[in-house]
């Protein structure tokens, strides 16, 4: 039961638009509906700085059959990775999180640090996930939502939403890959939190699912795990053909999307939000 | 459950979703129920507190006041005053000390005046006079003793007047 609303969330990757509506409830979220509307290779191509929706009639159509069913009205938009900078941040006593995160990766930014919108994702003690984003960016797909008549309400970052509901969950001490259509997060849990977090984009020719293995055990041991063999949790987009190709031995399952839908386990972020 | 980063580039100020400020409202008001009931259960409290020490007040005085009436009954058995003790009582406690050689006449008792006494007696002799002033002297719910004028030639006949000091219970 929704004891407290329904809300609309609006996911945006280079391969589909997805649209979830999440009941909240005292015992937490449960996806009441789903819809997911594929796109066309290039009508929406992730990136931190370049034009993101270069085909805006196609996914402004994609995103109006999205929420046809499920009320359309306010929605909260969640953002592939692959436009941001995302990185594990310890603050100093005192700092600001977001001028901190901020002043780290303003050298990586493909664009003018003055252009960024920051914000950071507690990860225990003084521990942050910090990301920056292209304000133009953003107004792309807020643009893009408006203009398919709906009003955002709050925009998420996918990569943030899934390791928010890792953390919530208590994930186990494992390389959690998170992973979107361009681009995935991989993060060394310890102790619940994340020790170690890359974010990159993905190369999905032929052998992906070793080469994730191989950067997996690199991230185990840079996180202080070298004992063993390295336990590699996929989720998000994909995952599933990785599980195969590596063999469900070595591979654990990650966020696990509702039941009702086979369709969601390709959106990491909606397994975040109800873990 | 934890705030999740908004990237908006127009945030809304406060941010809050509708049931998550309706929470807050409601928790707000909780908070000021709980501190108005707080607030009213201290005040009762206290006018609690005032009307214990009150009432330990009172029984401590009532207590003195029973100990005090205790002590005072251990020590005196309390004696019957002349208005409590029956005439009858009177004339067996006079006759206890009157002589068999002597003979009570007359006895007028004044209530109006605490129980004051006047016998008219006759005894045979002197000393059979003498015996019963003694037995007088000597009982214990007499006092104030006065033996009228006498003759100790032969038979005397007087009055004696005395105040009553209370008979025993």
């Amino acid at each position: 039961m929704a004891l407290l609303g329904t809300r609309l969330y609006l996911g945006l990757d280079a391969s589909a638009v997805t649209a979830a509506a999440l009941g909240e409830g005292l015992g937490g979220r449960r996806v009441r509906a789903f819809a997911r509307v594929p796109l066309d290779q290039g009508a929406l191509a992730p990136s931190p700085s370049g034009p993101n929706l270069p085909r805006g009639d196609e996914t402004r159509a994609a995103v109006r059959r999205a929420v046809g069913d499920l009320g359309g009205g306010r929605v909260t938009l969640v953002l592939p990775d692959g436009i941001a900078r995302v990185a594990l941040v310890e603050l100093p006593q005192g700092a600001d999180p977001r001028d901190y995160v901020l002043f780290r990766l303003a050298a990586s930014l493909p664009f003018p640090a003055t252009e960024a919108i920051v914000d950071v994702l507690p990860a225990g003690g003084r521990l942050v996930v910090g990301a920056a984003v292209r304000r133009a960016t953003v107004a792309e797909y807020e643009q893009s939502a408006s203009g398919a008549g709906l009003e955002v309400d709050r925009v998420h970052l996918a990569p943030l939403v899934a390791l928010a509901g890792l953390m919530r969950a208590g994930a186990r001490d494992a390389v959690h890959v998170v992973l979107g259509d361009v681009a995935l997060c991989l993060a060394s849990f310890r102790g619940g939190g994340p020790a170690a977090l890359r974010n990159r984009r993905r190369d999905r020719s032929a052998g992906e699912a070793s080469r994730l293995l191989e950067e997996a055990s690199r991230a185990a041991a840079a996180a202080g795990d070298g004992v063993g063999p390295v336990r590699l949790v996929l989720s998000g987009a994909g995952a599933a053909g990785l599980r195969r190709e590596l063999g469900v031995e070595e591979v654990g399952r990650g966020l696990e999307a509702p039941g009702d839908w086979p369709e969601a386990a390709e959106t990491a972020w909606l397994g975040g939000l109800v873990s | 459950m934890s705030r999740q980063p908004d990237f908006s580039t127009a945030p809304r100020p406060g941010g809050l979703p509708a049931w998550e400020g309706l929470a807050l409202a409601a928790g707000l008001v909780a908070l000021a129920l709980a501190g108005g009931g707080a607030w009213r259960a201290r005040q009762e409290a206290r006018q609690a507190r005032a009307r214990l020490a009150d009432v330990r007040r009172e029984v401590e005085a009532a207590s003195a006041r029973l100990r005090a009436l205790d002590a005072r009954a251990r020590g005196t058995p309390r004696a019957l005053s002349a208005a409590e003790a029956p005439p009858s009582r009177i004339l067996a406690d006079v006759a206890a000390v009157l002589p068999g050689d002597a003979r009570l006449e007359r006895l007028t008792i004044d209530y109006a005046r605490g129980g004051a006494f006047e016998m008219q007696v006759v005894a045979r002799d002197a000393a059979s006079w003498d015996r019963l002033l003694d037995g007088l002297a000597r009982a214990p719910w007499v006092r104030d003793l006065e033996p009228g004028p006498e003759t100790r030639e032969a038979e005397v006949r007087s009055v004696i007047r005395w105040t009553w000091a209370g008979g025993g219970p």
